[in-house]
Order: C-alpha cells, then sequence, then structure tokens
C-alpha cells in the first residue's frame, strides 16, 4: 500500500513529463483495438443480420421456384419437413422509378400473415383487402430504390401493361438476400392484386418455402423435393440466403482483422520500444528509487503498471469505440460479449507481455544511481574510415556510425517501422485493386457496361437501335437461366452470353476461354462448390433437359459468390437461349455509359430496358475511409516509434554533442549527425516494410479472392509511383520530426557541468 | 551501530579481477561522525556503496544495529534501506520528473508514512533548509547548492539512523558546500551517525574521525579533536 502511493507519485509525474509520447500511444492502441473488435464483429456469425431476421420471420429452410403450382401436401409428407410457406405464385415486373428499371418480383400474399416465413413490417402496415392497391415493399429494395411510405409504385409486367400501386408497408424477410447484391427485388401484394396486375399464370412462377425440423437435414431434404417435384426452376437454402447477407461484412471484417492482428503486434512492438527507451533513458531515476528503497520487484512492477496501463487504457478506448462503430457505421448488431472480453483479454496479455521485459530489465538496475548508463562504445568501422578518407561529409559517417551503436534498439526502431509501412503498402494495394476494378472492370468479367432487355420493343427493334448506337463496341446476346447441379442440394446460374465462335471477353485467369459449343468457363466459387477442376466435364439440368459442358477455364467472377458458369449462347437449347434474355454492350473506348444508355433509352422512346453494371467497387465503397483510418492509426504507431528512436538517439548522444563541437564540427553537421542517425534507422525501416508489403499484398488480395469465390488474379499491387510517394513522404516526415529535436539539442550550450548532471561520467 | 568485518571487494571487470576492498574493519559508534578519505580509486566510493547495500560485497561481514545484514538479499536491503539509511549522492540523483516536494516525500511515502504526515515532514524539512519557496520547482531549476540540499532533506525525510554521503560536495562550489556542511553537522548534533565520502580534507576535518583509504586498506584512522571543529572552511593539517 504504502509502495503503491510512492509508486503512483512517480507515475503521474513521468507520465506528466511525456503527455504527448503518452497519448500517442494510447491512440495507436485504441485504434488498433477499434479495428481488431470492428473486423471481430464483422466476422462474428452473431452479427450476420441473417440469423436475426430468421428467428423473427420464423423462416423457411429452403425455397423453391416452379414453374407449376406444387402439390404442397406431397412436400409436408418428406422427411424431416415440418412446415411449408406457400405456394405463392410470383410474377416478375420493372419498376419505373427515376429513369432506373429495377427488376422486382411481385409475390401473393394473403392478408392473413403467414405462419412460416413472415414478412417482418417494419413501417406502416401489412396488406389487407381493404386496400387492393397497396404493397408492401422489401426493405433493402425499398431502401435502394428509394420507396417510402405512401409512394406511388409503378410498374411494366412481361405483357407490357403499366400499373401503379402504392406502398403501404416495408418489411425484412429472410427469404432472399438484400438488394442489389440479390435481385429481383421483392414486393408483396394480395393474390387478387397480382391476378389484376399479372392475369397470365404461365408468365409466372410458384415460390414454396419448407421450414424443417432441423437444419443440417436441409441438403438431403432438398434432393428429395428435386426428386419429388418437376419443374423445378431454382432451389436455394438458408445458407445462400446467410452468405448474400454476410458477403460484404466478411470482405471488411477480413481487411480489419488483418489489420488488427497485424497491428497489434506493431503497436506492441512500439510499446516495447517506447518503454525500453524510457528505462534506458531513466537508469539513474531508477537506481535512485532502489537507493531509497525500491526493490526490484516493486520497480519492475512500477513500469508494468506505467506503461501497461497506457497500454490498457488504449485498450478500453478502443473496446469501446469497436463496440460502438460497427453499429453506427455499418449498422451491423452489436458484438456479442464474449468476443470483446476475449479479444480484450488477448490484446492486454499481449501489452503486458510488451512492457514486461523492459520492465524486467529496469528492475534490474543497480541500485548504485551513479553508475554509468552510457551506450556501448562502437568504434568506427573500416567502412567508416574509408568513407572518412573519400571525404564524404563527416556527419554523414558519424550518423551512420551512431545509428548502429545500441544493436538491439536499432533494429527494433527498423523492425517497428517496417511493420506499419507493410501494411500501408497492403492497405494501398487494397486501394489500388479497387481502383483496379473500377478504371478497368473487363478485368473483374465486366467488359460490358451496359446490358439491354428488349422491354416493349421487339428484339429485331432492339437490335437495330443497338447496332445504329456509335458508342457501342459489341453487343453480345446472352441468357441467364439457373441450373440445378448434381448432387448439389441448389441452383447455379450458368450465363450464356456470345457465340461459342465469338465469345464475351471474359478475363481468364487459368486455362483458356470457350472455344465451341459445350465448352465453359467457371468462376472459383463454383469450381469450390462442385468440386472440379479446369478439363472436368460437369453435367447440370436446366429446365428439366441436361446440359453438360467440359470446364476450360477459370475466369475472375465478381458476381453470386463466383458460382457462375459461362457458356456460349450456343451451348444452350434453343427453348432456353432464343430470343436472348438480353443484350451485354461493350462500348468503345471514352464512351460515356450513362450518355450511351440516355441515348439508348430516347431513341426506343423508354421501349428499351437499359440498365448499368453495378462495379464491384461501387460496393466496396466502404472500403476506402476504412482503409484511410488504418493507415492513419499505423502512421501513429510508427510515429511513436520515432519518438522512442529520437528520444534514446538523444540521450545516448548528448555526451558525444560537446566532444563533436569541440573537435570542431559546426551545429549545422551536429544537427545532421543526429538526423543522420535516425534517418538511417528510418529509410531501412520504410524501405523494407514497402518492400515486404509490395510483395506479399497481390498473394494476400488474391487469396481473400480465392476465398471468396471471385478468384485469384484480382490483386493489384499499388502503382510504383504511388509506393515512390508514399516512401518519400514518410521518410521526408520521419526525418522532419527529427530535425526539431536534434537542432534544440546542437544549439543548447552544453558545459561539462551539465554533463555531469545529465549523464555521469563514470564513478569516482 | 554499523560493524564491517573482514570486507572484500573483488570486481570482475572484463575477466581481469580488481581488488576495490582488501579485508577490512570498520566499527563505528552510534552518533558518529566519520568522513572516509583516499585518493580516487582507493575504494571509498566502494565501501560506503558495500554499507548501505547498494552493491554486494565479495565477503567478510557488515552488522548494522546488531544484526547481520551483508547475508540480506537485494530487497532485503531495500526494505532495510527504507527505515533505517539515508544515501546522498555527488550528482545529487533527484528524480528529475518530481517536484521538489515530491523528491522530499517519496521515502517517507514509500516507509508507510501517510500522505498528510509526508507532507508535514517535507514542509519541516524543507523549512529547515530553507527551501520552502522551491518546493514546487523541478530540480532542474535549482542550483547544485540547492539540489544538494533538497537530496539531503531526502535522505532525512525519514529520520535513518544511518545518513551515508558520497562525496556530498564533490559538484559544488565553496558557498554551497560550506552550506551543506553546515547542515551536515546539525543533522549530527542531532545525535545521527553519518559516514561520508570526501577527497577534501578541509571538508573531511567537520567529522569527529577520519578514515583514509589506501588501495581498498584502511592506512589511517583517527579521532579528531572535538574543539578544533572552529568552523568549516578553515585549512586543517593533518598530521
Amino acid at each position: 500500500m504504502s509502495t503503491a502511493r510512492a509508486a503512483t507519485r512517480w507515475i503521474s509525474a513521468d507520465l506528466r513529463a511525456r503527455k504527448g509520447q503518452a497519448a500517442l500511444t494510447v491512440l495507436a492502441v485504441a485504434g488498433i483495438l477499434a479495428a481488431l473488435l470492428t473486423g471481430a464483429t464483422l466476422l462474428e456469425e452473431g452479427t450476420n443480420p441473417w440469423r436475426s431476421l430468421f428467428g423473427q420471420t420464423n423462416g423457411a429452410h429452403i425455397w423453391i421456384h416452379t414453374t407449376e403450382r406444387p402439390d404442397v401436401w406431397r412436400l409436408r409428407e418428406l422427411d424431416g419437413v415440418a412446415t411449408s410457406a406457400g405456394p405463392y405464385r410470383s410474377a416478375p415486373v420493372t419498376l419505373v422509378q427515376d429513369g432506373k428499371r429495377p427488376q422486382a418480383a411481385l409475390r401473393g400474399l394473403p392478408a392473413q400473415l403467414p405462419e412460416v416465413a413472415r414478412p417482418q413490417v417494419q413501417e406502416g402496415r401489412w396488406l389487407s383487402s381493404e386496400q387492393p392497391d397497396g404493397a408492401v415493399v422489401e426493405r433493402s429494395f425499398a431502401r435502394a430504390s428509394g420507396l417510402r411510405l405512401g409512394a406511388p409504385l409503378t410498374l411494366n409486367t412481361v405483357g407490357g401493361s403499366r400499373q401503379v400501386l402504392y406502398v403501404r408497408g416495408i418489411a425484412d424477410s429472410a427469404e432472399q438476400g438484400f438488394y442489389p447484391e440479390w435481385t429481383p427485388g421483392l414486393i408483396w401484394v394480395l393474390p387478387s392484386t397480382l391476378d389484376r396486375i399479372e392475369p397470365k399464370h404461365e408468365l409466372s412462377e410458384w415460390v414454396t418455402g419448407l421450414r424443417l425440423a432441423d437444419a443440417d437435414a436441409t441438403q438431403v431434404v432438398s434432393q428429395r423435393v428435386l426428386v419429388e417435384l418437376r419443374q423445378v426452376e431454382r432451389v436455394y437454402t438458408w445458407r445462400e440466403v446467410r452468405a448474400a447477407m454476410e458477403l460484404d461484412n466478411r470482405l471488411l471484417g477480413t481487411l480489419l482483422a488483418l489489420f488488427g492482428v497485424v497491428g497489434l503486434v506493431a503497436a506492441a512492438l512500439a510499446l516495447a520500444n517506447a518503454a525500453g527507451g524510457r528505462v534506458l533513458g531513466q537508469l539513474r531515476d531508477l537506481a535512485t528509487l532502489k537507493s531509497l528503497g525500491f526493490t526490484r520487484g516493486q520497480v519492475a512492477l512500477l513500469l508494468v503498471a506505467e506503461h501497461g496501463a497506457l497500454g490498457l487504457l488504449g485498450i478500453g478506448i478502443g473496446l469501446a469505440a469497436g463496440w460502438v462503430l460497427p453499429v453506427v457505421l455499418l449498422g451491423a448488431g452489436a458484438a456479442a460479449p464474449l468476443p470483446v472480453l476475449a479479444i480484450g483479454a488477448g490484446a492486454a496479455l499481449v501489452v503486458l507481455a510488451a512492457v514486461g521485459l523492459p520492465a524486467w530489465r529496469g528492475g534490474r538496475t543497480p541500485p548504485i544511481p551513479a553508475a554509468p548508463a552510457a551506450p556501448p562504445r562502437g568504434h568506427l568501422s573500416r567502412l567508416a574510415r574509408l568513407a572518412l578518407l573519400v571525404r564524404l561529409p563527416p556527419a554523414l559517417v558519424l550518423g551512420t556510425r551512431d545509428a548502429f551503436t545500441r544493436r538491439v534498439p536499432a533494429f527494433l526502431t527498423a523492425f517497428g517501422l517496417a511493420v506499419p509501412m507493410m501494411m500501408i503498402t497492403i492497405g494501398l494495394g487494397v486501394w489500388a485493386t479497387l481502383d483496379g476494378f473500377l478504371k478497368n472492370p473487363e478485368q473483374v468479367g465486366q467488359s460490358a457496361a451496359l446490358i439491354v432487355k428488349t422491354g416493349k420493343l421487339t428484339q429485331g427493334q432492339a437490335e437495330e437501335l443497338i447496332a445504329r448506337e456509335p458508342g457501342v463496341e459489341r453487343s453480345y446476346p446472352g441468357s441467364t437461366v439457373n441450373a440445378l447441379a448434381p448432387g448439389e442440394a441448389r441452383s447455379v446460374q450458368v450465363r450464356a452470353i456470345g457465340g461459342s465462335r465469338e465469345p464475351y471477353p471474359y478475363p481468364v485467369a487459368e486455362g483458356r476461354g470457350y472455344s465451341q459449343p459445350g465448352e465453359g468457363v467457371a468462376g472459383q466459387g463454383l469450381l469450390d462448390l462442385l468440386g472440379v477442376k479446369i478439363g472436368d466435364r460437369v453435367r447440370l439440368t436446366v429446365g428439366g433437359s441436361p446440359l453438360i459442358v467440359r470446364i476450360v477455364g477459370r475466369v475472375v467472377e465478381p458476381d453470386l459468390d463466383g458460382q457462375v458458369l459461362s457458356v456460349g449462347l450456343d451451348t444452350l437449347e434453343a427453348k432456353d437461349s432464343v430470343p436472348p434474355g438480353y443484350h451485354a454492350l461493350v462500348l468503345k473506348p471514352g464512351a460515356d455509359p450513362g450518355e450511351v444508355r440516355l441515348r439508348l433509352l430516347s431513341a426506343s422512346q423508354e421501349g428499351l430496358d437499359v440498365q448499368r453494371v453495378v462495379n464491384p467497387a461501387e460496393r466496396l465503397g466502404v472500403l476506402r475511409p476504412v482503409i484511410a483510418a488504418l493507415i492513419a492509426v499505423l502512421a501513429l504507431i510508427g510515429l511513436a516509434n520515432l519518438l522512442t528512436a529520437i528520444g534514446l538517439g538523444l540521450r545516448d548522444h548528448a555526451s558525444d554533442l560537446a566532444v563533436l563541437k569541440a573537435m570542431g564540427l559546426t551545429p549545422r553537421q551536429v544537427t545532421a549527425t543526429l538526423v543522420t542517425a535516425t534517418g538511417l534507422l528510418v529509410v531501412a525501416g520504410v524501405l523494407t516494410g514497402t518492400a515486404v508489403g509490395a510483395a506479399t499484398v497481390t498473394g494476400l488480395i488474391d487469396l481473400q479472392g480465392h476465398t471468396s469465390g471471385v478468384g485469384a488474379g484480382i490483386g493489384r499491387p499499388p502503382a510504383a509511383a504511388t509506393l515512390v510517394v508514399t516512401v518519400l513522404a514518410a521518410v521526408s516526415a520521419a526525418l522532419a520530426v527529427a530535425l526539431i529535436p536534434a537542432r534544440r539539442a546542437a544549439r543548447a550550450h552544453v558545459t561539462t557541468a551539465r554533463l555531469t548532471h545529465g549523464v555521469p561520467s563514470g564513478r569516482s | 551501530m554499523l560493524k564491517a568485518h573482514n570486507l572484500v571487494k573483488i570486481y570482475a571487470a572484463s575477466g581481469v579481477p580488481v581488488h576495490a576492498v582488501r579485508g577490512l574493519d570498520l566499527e563505528i559508534e552510534a552518533g558518529e561522525f566519520v568522513a572516509i578519505m583516499g585518493p580516487s580509486g582507493s575504494g571509498k566510493s566502494t565501501l560506503i556503496h558495500m554499507l548501505g547495500g547498494l552493491d554486494p560485497r565479495t565477503s567478510g561481514e557488515i552488522w548494522l544495529d546488531g544484526k547481520r545484514v551483508d547475508t540480506l538479499s537485494e530487497s532485503g536491503w531495500a526494505l532495510l534501506r527504507r527505515k533505517k539509511v539515508g544515501f546522498v549522492f555527488q550528482g545529487f540523483n533527484l528524480v528529475a520528473n518530481m517536484t521538489v516536494a515530491d523528491n522530499v516525500e517519496l521515502p517517507a511515502l514509500l516507509a508507510g508514512t501517510s500522505p498528510r504526515e509526508a507532507r508535514e515532514r517535507r514542509e519541516q524539512l524543507l523549512d529547515k533548509l530553507s527551501l520552502s519557496d522551491r518546493a514546487e520547482a523541478s530540480p532542474g531549476q535549482l542550483s547544485g547548492g540547492e539540489q544538494q540540499r533538497v537530496a539531503l532533506a531526502r535522505a532525512l525525510a525519514n529520520r535513518p539512523a544511518l545518513l551515508l554521503a558520497d562525496e556530498p560536495t564533490g559538484n559544488l562550489d565553496s558557498r554551497n558546500t560550506r552550506d551543506v556542511l553546515r547542515l551536515l553537522g546539525e543533522v549530527h548534533r542531532g545525535g545521527q551517525t553519518i559516514v561520508m565520502v570526501t577527497h577534501d580534507a578541509r571538508v573531511a576535518a567537520l567529522a569527529d574521525r577520519v578514515v583514509s583509504l589506501l588501495d581498498g586498506e584502511i592506512v589511517d584512522d583517527g579521532r579528531i579533536p572535538r574543539r578544533k571543529i572552529a568552523g568549516a572552511g578553515e585549512v586543517i593539517d593533518l598530521r
């Protein structure tokens, strides 16, 4: 207790003396912890909105889309099926909204909310027979389309008629993923309203949901469903819905977690450096404390308490920020307490371990305050002597010698700068990859900038209009169908586009593009899903008829987790490919997609349905501020390391300054010597970090691409110019920081008396 | 009070053993003021460090207040120093980040005194050393003499039975030396045992007894008649 009081005095006095450095340490640790916790929160399943939505809506595990009304009783008798939802009739419509034409599915649900897969009304109210023109819109679709309660809903049916409904409610559903990752958007209307809007039953499909007794039986049950039912258009399960909902959160979470873990190591290193440097600088004070009666353990404990407290304060602030940030910024749910505690405890251990070693060393200080604490005396190496002989500036030579006088701190300083620099380079690489997506969409499988559907026009009229448009380089007819994979209880998407002779310009990452009917290319996600490799044949079922495709290559596929098979239109049967469902337009270089779209729309008098292709980088836009914030935190860590190194260097060389001046060095040369000593370590650290970062970034992004299904081949290292600018900025910022204390030290009037006070010259 | 028997210290610097203290016997009575003199390298600093437990002895015995203390661990010595031993160093060794007041209160707090008592004791001490108005200053703002007076106040904060001073005036000019010596004299008159290392004969003249070391051995040990101490600064002929 008594020691605690004395120790508290010492700690508070010391912290007061170095407020800036202490604040920097706290900030850096807090930033890293916030990133780590946010990353973990996003990766943790509990924050996936799917789980709570599925629970709230009493969701169905399997959804089946069929062309004809299925016998729901037969399905309910299947082993493992508990209850069912529907079948509901569903008709495709196009929403006419501010010039955009999002696709939507109009689903007929009764006024009485169903037991299973019950949409959860968030605003307004559910459908009622008193309001036959009322509709309830799924929330993510409403948000993306700017629909509010009471807004008119202008719909174009496939048949070409235009109808107006009104938004009476906005509801959540676990039936499908969020719009626009999952299309079409979902609109619920009463069955009578649906019959009025789309009387033709052949243009609609039937949607049935099955709720299972055991979610793990999904695979088995859905295979039984495929056997039982014919005319199955599409089957998907809760797993796909969950994956769709967590898609972006996972990528962001992975990035944050990677930065967080490496950043924590860097922060721990910075903390250890700071504590070690401080201990070295305070050996005399520590010895004084021991001469006053502090024991070895108490001194060590005091140092752990002081430096650890900074880290722990940072951890506390970081945890609080990491708890709040995901909720505020990303709308994710709050983190579960367990991972928060685990991360906090883990980080606390890392922090304590980082400060433990310097504290232990501080505790071992001999209690004689006059004991010399001067640096180990290096001598001029042969290289240095040679450098002096060839008349290199002496400041440079002496600085070089000083830089490596203390080998371990020199290494720790360089390493402590290299790690943040490596992560900054990786962050820049992610940035460059996003830029690459935007600048060269063809490299991520998006050669076509516009997708045109015939809409009200005939196929011939549409093709003629496209052919007349000067901005169009080429037009590829295409169709997208759902195919059932053997042994897989779900559908995959088959995209038939272009002919086998004139294939769509896919970015083939491995193998080759398709060149004849029966050949196809797949995304990494599909290869992983089906467990096939390039050269294998896959047998799929499209609308009841078999489709056998030899996979000849892997393409970069940003859609649907890469679970897409692309073939030539002539590979599909005529019933699926004629007429083509759309035309993918590759524009001439320099042509603006927005202008071409407007020209096509006006030429067709709004008859054509023209959509811009959504670039994955636009969806991932949230990554950019996150990367910027991470770079800022990493720069803080680098700065903390730098300040430690400068402090230690000045302390070590304070006694040399008088000697250097006595030898005839000008103040400017003394400054140069000090700055060179720090600058060399900075240059070494920054260059190493940048090199390692640039060497690994492409691989890391490709690894992430591989796991997310997009496939390797998307990673871009930062441009050489960016790297050069970053390195120069980092080094010059570091030198500027080093210059101020060096100038002050060089100009200070150093007397021998001060020398004996400041740095003991030896024992009497 | 303090007894050393056959005390030996051998430094093993860079492989070559250096005999700093060679089989030294010394007995100091309570209330005595002993000056230890000798040229550089005679082992006087080593001796005083060993007596205060700052430097472990190689062999021999040290007894303090009838208890053998040379066998104490480093922590044992630390606990002992809190209550019984005060140190004053040539380089003052005030904790640079702490104010004068905090520096003086630190040992009292460490020894378990309540913060209020520690403050009162500090106020008394600084008052006595005419430093009351510098209580909130940082050591860097003080002159050398003032710093050494603060260091002395700190060493006396716990009223230690034994005050060990290693060249307390080594860094001071003659005026400050006089002030510090006057204070040491007052402390001594208060009944405190003082062991002081110095190489300055004028300073040593203040003591009751002067022990001369040469090459780690006592070459002379003599008492100075009390009446001869007329005032500090007077040149005294030491045989």
